[in-house]
């Protein structure tokens, strides 16, 4: 096991440990329950997983964050000297990360088909599902640790931004300019549309290219901010 | 290894917190960076670690293990002693804590939850977790801070060890821990530069002064357990008879604490 691998397990593990796993599970499951609490008809599955997983990117975003904060400031000094560098403990918290987003994801994903959806969507429409919530995961991640108390210590503010950066992402992708920001809007009304098969590579290429600025923003705050 | 002209500060605009660092650690080589509270000593040891990179400068030729024990060992985490230890081996690559928990005197520890552990405890468990994978660089924050006799004892034996084995051990110490170790380096952290420090005997040593307090025997005891208990070097003895020669040149100086009414022959004696 290399060092980044096993320093990932020791977030893990301090993650679940802590208890801090179960906040953003809880929220999760009530958006969930909202979501899917009626009956989804024939047809309507990709629009419903199009509006779950615009949503959830505030939960992935708040999970991302909490991971992230678990390790106290001196741990994350001691976790950098084990690993071998500050690279591989910035590393290890978003593969970390990225792990307890995607466990949340392939939950959201599943519960409909076991609980939501009145008949077994395509295959496709599963793959275009599960697609859009690797998107809301991107975009939860690179806020979340933009978010992070390495990056803002102040929890209010914190807080602040988390919440504020996904109410602005919703606002700013109904705008003119969305298509090119991160456009969840624009996966809600395409999936409503029916045109979600054919306009998910152009809505992914934005959403990716954000998030992976979002998370080079952090990785490069994080040098002066150990 | 070396730091070349080594700035640093935490934010753009912020101030200095080190300059113009030159700074060659040989291998084998055992230094002790002294300095007063917000001197810069921490930001020194966490920029040799390499959990900060210079603002200006650089460090080069850093060994590949670098052990660092914080000055203050965070215990809010979630695990025993025993599988904190384990993760961090794991992470470090190596098999086990091996001869630390022994050595450190904290067997009993193992299988304690962090948040349970003593300041002097938790403090071993820092230092355990830098010596696991013998480091080639070992950075120890105030090691000496709440510690027993017998960990007191071995740290500068553990430090000695590595430096013999080709390692660099770089302290930072306000206890004189390491004054034993006669091979050491020395170097002070002034007006966030880094210079060689004076001689310890040149150094400037507390004053101490000697207050006698006359108390009635019946409460001397309790008197003196009081000012151990705030930390003085309390001593009680019996108060010579009225007749006997005062001593002269009393030492007590002029602001100290004075003499509680002196109604019986009972004497604390006060140092500090």
């Amino acid at each position: 096991m290399t060092a980044t691998m096993a320093l990932v397990r020791f977030k893990l593990a301090a993650y679940a440990r802590s208890h801090r796993l179960l906040q953003p599970l809880f929220a999760l499951v009530c958006m969930l329950a909202i979501f899917y609490g009626a009956p989804t008809s024939p047809g309507g599955e990709p629009s419903a997983y199009a509006d779950a997983a615009g949503l959830l990117v505030i939960v992935f975003a708040w999970a991302a964050r909490s991971l992230l904060d678990t390790e106290p400031p001196t741990q994350r000094l001691i976790s950098m000297t084990s690993a071998g560098g500050p690279g591989r403990e910035v590393a290890a918290g978003l593969a970390a990360a990225l792990m307890v987003d995607a466990a949340l994801a392939a939950i959201a994903v599943a519960v409909p088909l076991a609980h939501g959806f009145v008949e077994t969507p395509s295959a496709a429409v599963i793959a275009q599902g599960a697609a859009l919530h690797g998107l809301a995961v991107l975009v939860g991640i690179g806020l979340g640790a933009l978010s992070s108390a390495q990056i803002i210590p102040s929890p209010a503010a914190s807080m602040f931004a988390l919440l504020g950066g996904f109410v602005g992402l919703l606002l700013l992708s109904i705008t003119p300019a969305g298509p090119l920001l991160v456009p969840i809007v624009g996966w809600m009304r395409a999936a409503g549309d029916g045109a979600l098969g054919a306009m998910l590579p152009a809505l992914a290429l934005p959403t990716v290219l954000w998030s992976c600025l979002a998370v080079l923003l952090y990785v490069r705050l994080r040098r002066t901010r150990p | 290894m070396r730091l070349s002209n080594v700035s640093f500060r935490y934010m753009r605009r912020g101030p200095w917190v080190l300059r113009e660092v030159e700074l060659d650690l040989r291998p084998g080589e055992v230094v002790e960076i002294v300095g007063r509270n917000g001197a810069g000593k921490s930001t020194l040891l966490k920029l040799l670690a390499g959990a900060l990179r210079p603002t200006r400068g650089s460090v080069v030729d850093r060994p590949p293990v670098v052990g660092y024990a914080p000055d203050a060992f965070p215990t809010g985490q979630p695990f025993t002693v025993a599988a904190y230890l384990a993760a961090v081996a794991r992470i470090r690559g190596v098999a086990g804590p091996g001869p630390w928990p022994e050595r450190l005197g904290m067997t009993e520890l193992l299988d304690l939850p962090l948040g349970d552990l003593s300041k002097g405890s938790a403090h071993k468990v820092g230092l355990a977790q830098a010596l696991l994978a013998s480091p080639g660089l070992l950075i120890l924050d105030e090691p000496f801070a709440g510690l027993d006799a017998q960990t007191r004892a071995e740290l500068p034996v553990i430090a000695g060890e590595i430096a013999a084995a080709g390692g660099i051990v770089v302290v930072s110490d306000h206890q004189g821990g390491l004054r034993d170790l006669a091979s050491r380096r020395r170097l002070s952290v002034v007006d966030h530069r880094l210079a060689d420090a004076p001689p310890e005997a040149e150094e400037a040593r507390p004053r101490l002064s000697v207050v006698e307090i006359l108390v009635d025997s019946a409460e001397a005891p309790e008197l003196t357990a009081e000012l151990r208990a705030r930390g003085y070097d309390a001593h009680l003895r019996p108060a010579p008879p009225p007749d006997a020669p005062a001593e002269a040149d009393s030492p007590t100086p002029p602001d100290a604490p004075t003499a509680a009414d002196a109604t019986a022959p009972a004497t604390t004696e006060v140092h500090r």
